[in-house]
C-alpha cells in the first residue's frame, strides 16, 4: 500500500546555518561595502547521520558563487573540502558517465556533475538524496535492491548456438535498434523517480532494470527473447508502470525508459 | 565505525512526494486514477434514478427532483467533466500502447490536449443539452 508520509524517524528537521566566515567576518561587514556584491547560493543539503539517533536534518550552506566552480558537483566539493568535511556524497567522473552523483537537486532526479548551478532560481537549491531509498548516510542511499532489479534480468548476452570464431555479428541495421537503450549508465536517477516505484520496488523491476531487460530482448545477437519475456510475465515486473513519466523526464542521458516499457508491453501483448 | 550492512541500524527513508517536483505529467497520472474511481462510485447515483422507476412515480420524481436542483446540476457538471478526462486519458494511454508519441513534448502535449479536450467537451455537453 502506498505511504505518502514519511516514517517518524525520516522526517527532515530544521539544521544548522553555516556561514561564509572563511571570508567574511559578518554578513553586516558584507552588506557595508557594496564593492563585495558577488553571487551568492544557498545550498539545503540533506544530512544524516549514522552515529547518532538524531532525525535527518537540511544544512544550509551559502557559496560563492565567483569562486566556485559551474556545476552543482563543482559546489559540493567546494562545500566538503572548505566548510564542512563530514558532508557525504558519491562522486567519480565528474561528467555525466559513471552515474555516481545522482542525486535529487530542485526536486528532479539528476546528475550533480551534469547539472549547472546556473539552471538553479532564486539562489536557492535544495539537494537531497534519491527518493524513497534507505539512506546510509547524508546524500548516499541504499541501492542494493535497485542493483539485484538488475541482476535478476541477466543483462548479459544468451546464447543456444556455439560461439562463432571471431564475434557475434550484427547488421547496422540491427545495430541500431539498441540504439537509445544501451547509453544507460545505471544511476537510478529513472527508478527512484517513480512513484509506482516508491511503493511497490519489491515486485515492480522499475524503469532502469526494465530498459535494461529491453536493451537485450531485442538484440538481434541473444536467443534467448523467449525466456527473458517469460521472466517478465506477470502481474507487477512490468505492468506496474502507469507511463507517469517522470522517468524520461529525469533520465539525465536523454533516454526514454517509459518508451522501453511500452515495446516490452507490446511484445509481451502481442506474442503467442 | 558504523558497518553499512548492519541490520541493527534504523536507516531513515529518502524524502520522496515531500520533495519531488510535480511535472504536469505526473498530475495527470494521478488525476487520471482519481477520475476512475470517482466514475466507478458515481455511476451508483445514476443507477438510483433507474432504480428508483421500480418504486413508483412518487419515488421518481423524488430522486428527479433532487437530481434536478442546482446543486446536483453542478454536481452533474463535474461528473461529465470527470467521464470525458477519462476517457481521453484512456486514448492517451492507447497511443502509448502503440509505442508512439513517448518523448516529452508529445507528453506534455498529450497531456495538455486531455485537460483542454475534456474541459470543453464537458462545457459544450451542458450547452447542447
Amino acid at each position: 500500500m502506498a505511504e505518502i508520509t514519511l516514517p517518524k524517524n525520516s522526517k527532515i528537521k530544521k539544521g544548522k546555518r553555516y556561514s561564509l566566515l572563511n571570508e567574511l567576518h559578518t554578513y553586516a561587514d558584507f552588506f557595508k561595502d557594496s564593492q563585495n556584491i558577488y553571487p551568492i547560493a544557498e545550498f539545503y543539503v540533506y544530512r544524516w547521520d549514522p552515529e547518532n539517533d538524531n532525525n535527518p536534518r537540511h544544512d544550509i550552506y551559502p557559496i560563492n558563487l565567483d569562486e566556485c566552480g559551474p556545476m552543482i558537483l563543482d559546489a559540493l566539493i567546494k562545500i566538503k573540502n572548505e566548510i564542512d568535511s563530514t558532508l557525504t556524497f558519491r562522486r567519480s567522473c565528474r561528467e555525466g558517465i559513471c552515474g555516481s552523483c545522482a542525486m535529487n537537486i530542485d526536486g528532479v532526479n539528476t546528475l550533480a556533475c551534469t547539472k549547472p548551478i546556473a539552471e538553479i532560481k532564486n539562489g536557492v537549491v535544495k539537494i537531497n538524496p534519491l527518493p524513497h531509498q534507505p539512506v546510509i548516510k547524508d546524500l548516499v542511499p541504499d541501492l542494493s535492491n535497485f542493483y539485484q532489479q538488475h541482476k535478476n534480468i541477466k543483462p548479459w548476452l544468451r546464447t543456444k548456438t556455439n560461439s562463432p570464431e571471431k564475434e557475434w555479428n550484427q547488421t547496422k541495421e540491427d545495430r541500431e535498434k539498441i540504439d537509445g537503450l544501451y547509453e544507460c549508465i545505471m544511476c537510478a536517477c529513472c527508478s527512484t523517480a517513480c512513484p509506482s516505484y516508491w511503493w511497490n520496488s519489491d515486485k515492480y523491476l522499475g524503469p532502469a532494470a526494465l530498459l535494461q531487460s529491453y536493451r537485450w530482448i531485442v538484440d538481434s545477437r541473444d536467443e534467448e527473447k523467449k525466456e527473458r519475456l517469460d521472466d517478465l510475465d506477470d502481474a507487477f515486473k512490468v505492468h506496474s508502470c502507469r507511463s507517469i513519466m517522470n522517468c524520461s523526464k529525469a533520465c539525465p542521458k536523454g533516454l526514454s525508459p517509459a518508451k522501453a516499457i511500452a515495446e516490452i508491453k507490446k511484445e509481451l501483448a502481442t506474442r503467442k | 565505525m558504523t558497518n553499512v550492512k548492519d541490520k541493527n541500524i534504523e536507516r531513515p527513508l529518502s524524502p520522496h512526494l515531500q520533495i519531488y517536483h510535480p511535472s504536469f505529467s505526473m498530475i495527470m497520472s494521478i488525476f487520471h486514477r482519481i477520475t476512475g474511481v470517482v466514475l466507478y462510485l458515481g455511476i451508483f447515483f445514476l443507477l438510483l434514478w433507474y432504480f428508483s422507476i421500480f418504486f413508483g412515480a412518487e419515488t421518481f420524481n423524488l430522486v428527479s427532483a433532487i437530481l434536478s436542483t442546482q446543486l446536483s446540476k453542478i454536481t452533474l457538471f463535474f461528473f461529465v467533466w470527470i467521464f470525458f478526462h477519462h476517457m481521453y486519458g484512456g486514448i492517451r494511454h492507447f497511443v502509448w500502447d502503440f509505442g508512439l508519441c513517448f518523448d516529452i513534448r508529445s507528453v506534455d502535449i498529450l497531456a495538455f490536449l486531455t485537460l483542454v479536450l475534456s474541459l470543453s467537451s464537458a462545457i459544450l455537453t451542458f450547452i447542447y443539452l
